[in-house]
């Protein structure tokens, strides 16, 4: 481990010149910057922190990935496995949902949960807020939010045609989802 | 798979047989203090000694972080997952700490029976008490951080809940949970006119008064201070005091551990 290395609690050495902003994994108490996590810390920008790729309960403002695993008309129940890029540990995922008017920005009022989503479904959201104390809210009201994985009633693997419909391979048939935007297009 | 000449009836041993030899120094250790007077000095160590400490960091793989101390005979392994999503029905601005301790059946003279007892609780409760301020739960909202204390040997309890503060702050600090600081403790043990530090069993029950303390000495903040028995306040400040200069000393140990790898 390298020597600069900073261990919980340990005055963070600062440069001289204008105030930083501290990032997450630094934390000032009674006028001293100090390091919260074990690491080396790093500038981003004038910002300032200890960065450390591992699983951490979703935020509002993370991209989640997650499955659909209960539907009701009002609302889609998904199995966040995946928050900001970073899988969670098998079996530690959270719980989010997405309420009805919060799958798609237009003509909130004419969304149907059947034309959106289906169980099984891969589906990238947008943690809203904290929601309640069971589960997060997340939204798909974005172009490259939505289903980015879905599996047809035939079972194949579906492509998606456009921004609410997708096709099966095998069958050629098309089934109503609000799909993500594939990056890159 | 049929093996040739193999009788199942019989008894399949080695022609030979030996008997277990043990080598536990339990006979050494417990007529260490046989004929120990009041006022006597301490046996085998100073009164300000420790015993030496081992700590290892990640030997549980599958666990976010996680520790081992070894302090002659007490054994404890501690494991930090999480956060996790809390279990529980109502709305919590901030994370929380479970700390479970368990022992193990063989960890004490007598056999533990493996159920959740009262004592597992208080001590699972003292290392709460001493973790809870230094760990920034305001970070994680709507969370829980699973800490399991286990006990494989247990040689004075007071000691023993200064060593599991120990290994769980190392292996929150490995599972990278934000914190203030690292938290250490120290147990005192008031005898006669001494103060001995890091008491073992028998010399827990010689004592008249204990004195726990747990305090981040990269701060200088004390975290936690547990009393039990009969101690004159002018006892107790000082242990306090003794306590609080080698917690900077286990801070040391700690840190070369979570350097190490």
């Amino acid at each position: 481990m390298p020597s600069d290395c900073l261990i919980p609690g340990q005055p963070v050495p600062l440069p001289r010149g204008p105030t930083l902003q501290l990032g997450s994994g630094v934390y000032t108490r009674n006028g001293e910057t100090r390091a919260s996590l074990l690491g080396t810390p790093q500038f981003h920008g004038s910002t300032l922190s200890i960065h450390r790729v591992k699983p951490h309960p979703p935020a509002p403002n993370s991209v989640v990935v997650g499955s659909v695993t209960r539907l009701s008309p009002q609302q889609a129940v998904v199995s966040i496995t995946v928050v900001d890029g970073v899988p969670l540990p098998p079996g530690e995922d959270f719980t989010g949902v997405i309420r009805v008017q919060d799958i798609r920005a237009t003509e909130k009022d004419k969304v149907r949960m059947g034309d959106c989503f289906r169980g099984g479904d891969v589906v990238k959201g947008l943690v809203i807020s904290l929601g309640d104390a069971r589960s997060y809210y997340i939204t798909t009201a974005r172009n490259d939010l939505g289903v980015i994985f879905a599996t047809s009633e035939a079972g194949g693997t579906m492509e998606p045609v456009s921004w609410q419909e997708m096709r099966c391979p095998k069958t050629g048939k098309v089934e109503k989802r609000k799909c993500a935007k594939p990056e890159g297009l | 798979m049929a093996q040739s000449g193999f009788d199942r009836r019989r008894v399949n041993g080695p022609s030979e047989s030996f008997q277990p030899t043990f080598d536990d120094g339990l006979e050494e250790s417990s007529d260490l203090y046989d004929n120990w007077k009041l006022g006597e000095a301490r046996r085998k160590r100073h009164p300000g000694d420790i015993r030496p400490i081992f700590l290892q960091t990640g030997f549980i793989k599958q666990a976010n972080g996680s520790a081992y101390i070894e302090t002659e005979r007490t054994k404890i392994a501690c494991a930090v997952y999480g956060p996790r999503q809390s279990k529980s029905s109502s709305y919590h601005e901030t994370g929380r700490l479970s700390v479970e301790v368990k022992f193990a059946p063989f960890s004490s003279l007598v056999r533990k029976v493996p159920i959740r007892d009262a004592e597992d609780r208080s001590i699972a409760n003292l290392v709460h008490q001493a973790l809870a301020s230094s760990v920034r739960l305001d970070t994680l909202p709507k969370s829980v951080i699973d800490i399991f204390v286990t006990v494989i040997e247990c040689d004075g309890i007071e000691s023993c809940v200064a060593a599991a503060t120990v290994a769980a702050s190392t292996s929150l600090a490995k599972a990278g949970v934000e914190m203030l600081g690292l938290v250490v403790s120290c147990a005192g043990a008031v005898v006669g006119e001494d103060v001995w530090l890091d008491p073992n069993e028998e010399e827990a029950r010689l004592a008249s008064g204990m004195l726990l303390c747990a305090c981040m000495p990269a701060l200088g903040v004390t975290t936690s201070v547990w009393q039990t028995g009969r101690v004159l306040p002018a006892k107790a400040l000082l242990s306090l005091q003794l306590c609080q200069d080698r917690c900077s000393d286990i801070h040391q140990i700690v840190a070369l551990a979570l350097h190490e790898d």
